[in-house]
């Protein structure tokens, strides 16, 4: 028997009615550097996370010490706290439906055997890339992340799903100076695949950007059509829409989506999936952090809200069946309802087209303190650290330190104008390259 | 401990593989945390972790690797890993580091071990407080947090050093929201005491939990004072918050290092008036800070002595780059972090003001408080702060007048030391068992306070 499934009856055995185990185990390379690596760290780190209910009390309580007499230990002690916790009405049972979807393309095994060596030299490359690039420039601040994650769930309903995953993540920061001006360029790339990653595109990119905008100025304040770039407007679906199409939220009243299914939320281009089984998505898994087997879910189709996202706790509530969107941050919190891979689907036209479209307006390249807009109240701000003014269809000066902000749910239904072909991902939240018939810009 | 003879092999295995320095961490941390809210139990979370860092050097290069298994395989691999990766690196050019060889086995004083007290006892202390802060209905949320630690850390290395530390911490924070016709004020705190569960017996929560309630009654009935310069007295809380912040990381080794810091290149130099002495330190009422994660032991650093820069807080990386002795400053959060540099117990020195002395001499003015101060910004490399702080009270003719809520102090750092003209005899320093202080993604806990303060000009704006 397994160490979870051992856990699940030791749970029993000291007087709960319902049991869940899930043990993660991860092994990460870190790699921070800026003129050199500055850090290198290999970690290992495992934990379990137990819950027990006893009756309609639950709890959780977690330990990353995992040999036999901790997970007694821990066993004992979690259904000791959930026999004095007060009852949750709500309350049904734990996930009955465990099992694997058939999504692929969240393991690559080169990712788990790299050596640190040639890690070590990738980074070192980039590094030189930098520096060869112009000598303007200098790397600031990089960070690369290389992990390898094995997940094992289990409860009194079923027996063990296992599942391993591999993850890496990069973000270079790049700083450039001529005389009084200087500017920072920064570029990020996430994926499953060791072969996916190449840090040296990702540095030269992010020194490009730094250079091409050292003489970057505020414009005057203004209302204008806003293209705003793919990877940048999928952060900003992430800050908006994650905790707003949540069955938590909704159900909670805390959702500016709340009660309106079936009804038009946004214009017609606007389709959003929750893409549990997306081949290489970084959130892309055969079950969820329940052992609920992961599933395609379209949230908004064609302007309509469709669906909201569901764990079990909350699906059993609404009386419908889970969409495998269990997630707990880690070992140690209860699983919550929230995205997978969140996706803006693709529209017809390239991002080139979007820009020659644009008589006058800013194209958005990247932003900071998006993560500050609002999804209660739909209020969306960011300010601008790297954009161009559009002037008869072509980018010309660069642009930075404005603030862009507009009413989230008008944009998606009244101003969306255009949707990119140029789908790219933003860790586990995916756009093209979107234009806006215009949102407000505050400069000079 | 069989768990120090395996570190001690690995230690050993560590050597022969031709490392020039190797030291490991071993950490065992347990966390406990209640919280209720309006009288209903919300959360209770418990949480246990363990494991060891291993740190060498090869050939001037750094390699760092951790594992929370402690089986002898894993230790192993964690060892190989460390190694592998500074070698990896090639040639580095840390120059050979001064680590101290320190034998030690201490622990804080604590008397009931709180993780073993009955979580029903705990509960019910902490619902009792939550009860009490409902004196009356304007009072429209409490919540209140009980918090224990439990921490064992052991560091050993190549060069015979062997220091183990314990922690046990104790508190409870609680938070009063109130509304009155003018506004809506919450008000939040906490005491913490590097304690067993006798600290939190010993006190009157229930009285600490309506006080608070009554602070927020009466902030939500105050105006904000006009936006202006006053001449201000700050409040232990409030002075710690701003030294740690505003000062202290400016008088970190590693920005000194960078030369990112505004007191970079200023030792010897008159940064503050004559009455300004600020300490790092290990003290009884702040966190308990005999040894760092390097192993080294906390030596007395006097930052400022009467208005003078007389030095900077260091581990053994920033000490070798800057010529200078380690001031035993070396912190990580938890074994899976490398150690940085970071404050233990900062504050200011007493002198010989009481706190009547320092309020008869202010016409008009206010005294700051930093109960219920809800956070603020620095920038170390300008020296600039802007802090929100708690219900103060405006000063007229040498009284304490009304109260005055939604106080922002704001100022550069270096300026308002100067214009400090009189420093209280008193001394208090508080520290925290629910967060610390964030710097790099490390979280450490730390103290911070000092006497009560007056300043001659502090701009204070309203919200």
């Amino acid at each position: 028997m397994s160490l979870v499934e051992k856990a699940v009856r030791r749970i029993l055995d000291f007087g709960a009615s319902e049991s869940e185990a899930y043990l993660q185990s991860e092994k990460i390379l870190w790699i921070e550097f800026d003129e050199k690596i500055e850090c290198f760290k290999v970690i290992e780190s495992s934990g379990i996370g137990l819950r027990a209910a006893v009756g309609k009390r639950v709890t959780l309580y977690s330990t990353s010490v995992i040999d036999d007499g901790s997970i007694e230990d821990a066993a004992e002690k979690v259904v000791k706290i959930a026999k004095i916790v007060p009852e949750d009405p709500e309350w049904r049972h734990f996930n009955m439906d465990l099992g694997k979807s058939s999504a692929e393309g969240y393991y690559d095994k080169s990712v788990e055997e790299i050596e640190h060596k040639r890690v070590a030299e990738n980074v070192k490359l980039a590094i030189q890339k930098i520096k060869d690039y112009n000598v303007k420039v200098k790397p600031v601040r990089g960070l690369l992340m290389i992990s390898t994650t094995k997940t094992f769930v289990a409860n009194c309903y079923s027996e063990e799903f296992e599942m391993r995953e591999t993850g890496v993540s990069a973000v270079v920061r790049v700083k450039a100076e001529e005389g009084q001006w200087k500017s920072i360029g920064s570029e990020h790339f996430e994926t499953r695949f060791w072969k996916m990653m190449d840090l040296e595109e990702i540095a030269s990119k992010a020194a490009e950007k730094a250079l091409k905008f050292l003489k970057a100025k505020p414009i005057e304040s203004c209302r204008m059509p806003i293209i705003i770039r793919n990877d940048v407007f999928a952060s900003i679906l992430g800050t908006m829409l994650s905790g707003p199409i949540s069955a938590d939220w909704v159900q909670k009243n805390r959702s500016p989506l709340s009660g309106k299914l079936k009804t038009q939320v946004a214009c017609d281009k606007f389709t959003i999936v929750d893409n549990g089984i997306l081949y290489g998505g970084m959130r892309t898994r055969p079950f969820d952090d329940e052992g609920h087997p992961t599933q395609k879910t379209y949230v908004i189709k064609e302007g309509v809200l469709e669906n909201y996202l569901y764990d079990t706790y909350t699906a059993l509530k609404d009386d419908v069946k889970s969409t495998g969107n269990a997630s707990r941050g880690s070992y140690w919190l209860p699983p919550q309802a929230s995205p997978s891979n969140l996706i803006l689907e693709a529209g017809d036209v390239s991002s080139e087209e979007i820009v020659k479209e644009t008589r006058r307006g800013l194209l958005v390249e990247d932003v900071i303190g998006e993560w500050l807009s609002n999804p209660v109240s739909g209020n969306v701000n960011a300010t601008v650290t790297h954009a161009y003014l559009i002037e008869d269809g072509e980018p010309t000066t660069p642009v930075k330190g404005v603030t862009v902000s507009g009413d989230f749910y008008k944009m998606i239904l009244e101003d969306l104008e255009m949707v990119g072909k140029d789908v790219r991902n933003n860790n586990q939240y995916h756009s093209p390259t979107v234009k806006f018939r215009e949102m407000i810009v505050a400069g000079k | 401990m069989e768990i120090e003879s395996n570190l001690y092999s690995i230690l050993e295995k560590a050597e022969r593989s031709g490392v020039s320095y190797a030291d490991v961490r071993y950490q065992e941390h347990y966390y406990e945390s209640i919280l209720v809210e309006n009288k209903v139990l919300r959360n209770y979370s418990s949480r246990k972790f363990s494991g060891v860092g291993i740190r060498v050097f090869v050939e001037g290069a750094l390699g760092y690797a951790s594992t929370c298994n402690m089986s002898r395989e894993s230790l192993i691999r964690a060892l190989n890993n460390a190694i592998n990766v500074a070698r990896a690196l090639g040639k580095g050019g840390e120059k050979s580091l001064d680590f101290e060889t320190n034998r030690a086995e201490v622990r804080s004083n604590f008397k009931v071990d709180p993780i073993n007290v009955s979580p029903e006892e705990k509960i019910s202390v902490t619902l009792d407080a939550n009860k009490s802060a409902f004196i009356e209905d304007r009072v429209k949320n409490a919540a209140t947090r009980i918090g224990f630690l439990k921490d064992l850390r052991l560091f050993m290395s190549t060069v015979g050093a062997n220091v183990k530390v314990e922690t046990v911490m104790s508190g409870l924070w609680h938070q009063s929201v109130a509304k009155s016709s003018m506004a809506m004020e919450k008000v939040g705190y906490s005491e913490s005491k590097c304690a067993g569960f006798e600290f939190i017996a010993s006190r009157d929560w229930n009285g600490f939990s309506s006080n608070l309630s009554k602070l927020a009654i009466e902030a939500s009935e105050a105006r904000t004072p006009p936006a202006g310069t006053y001449m201000v007295i700050v409040d232990p809380d409030a002075i710690g918050l701003l030294l740690h912040e505003a000062f202290g990381h400016a008088s970190e080794g590693d920005l000194i290092s960078t030369r990112e810091s505004v007191l970079f290149g200023k030792v010897g130099e008159k940064i503050a008036s004559e009455e300004v002495t600020i300490v790092d330190d290990n003290v009884e009422d702040g966190y308990f800070y005999p040894y760092d994660d390097e192993g080294t032991a906390k030596r007395r650093v006097v930052v400022v002595e009467d208005g003078v820069l007389r030095g900077y807080l260091h581990d053994t990386s920033s000490a070798s780059k800057t010529n200078a002795q380690s001031t035993g400053n070396g912190r990580a959060q938890d074994f899976e972090n490398i150690p940085i540099v970071r404050q233990a117990n900062y504050f200011m020195q007493p002198k010989d003001y009481s706190f009547e002395e320092l309020v008869e001499d202010v016409d008009y003015g206010i005294y700051v408080s930093g109960k219920g101060a809800t956070g603020g910004q620095v920038d170390v490399g300008m020296g600039t702060f802007t802090f929100s702080v708690g219900p103060s009270k405006i000063i007229r003719g040498g009284k304490l007048e009304e109260t005055v809520r939604g106080v922002v102090v704001s100022g550069l750092i270096l300026d308002t030391l100067k214009t400090i003209d009189a420093v209280g005899k008193d001394l208090t320093i508080r520290t925290n068992v629910f967060g610390g202080c964030g710097k790099m993604g490390q979280t450490v806990r730390v103290g911070f306070g000092g006497p009560h303060v007056r300043v001659q000009k502090m701009i204070v704006g309203g919200r």
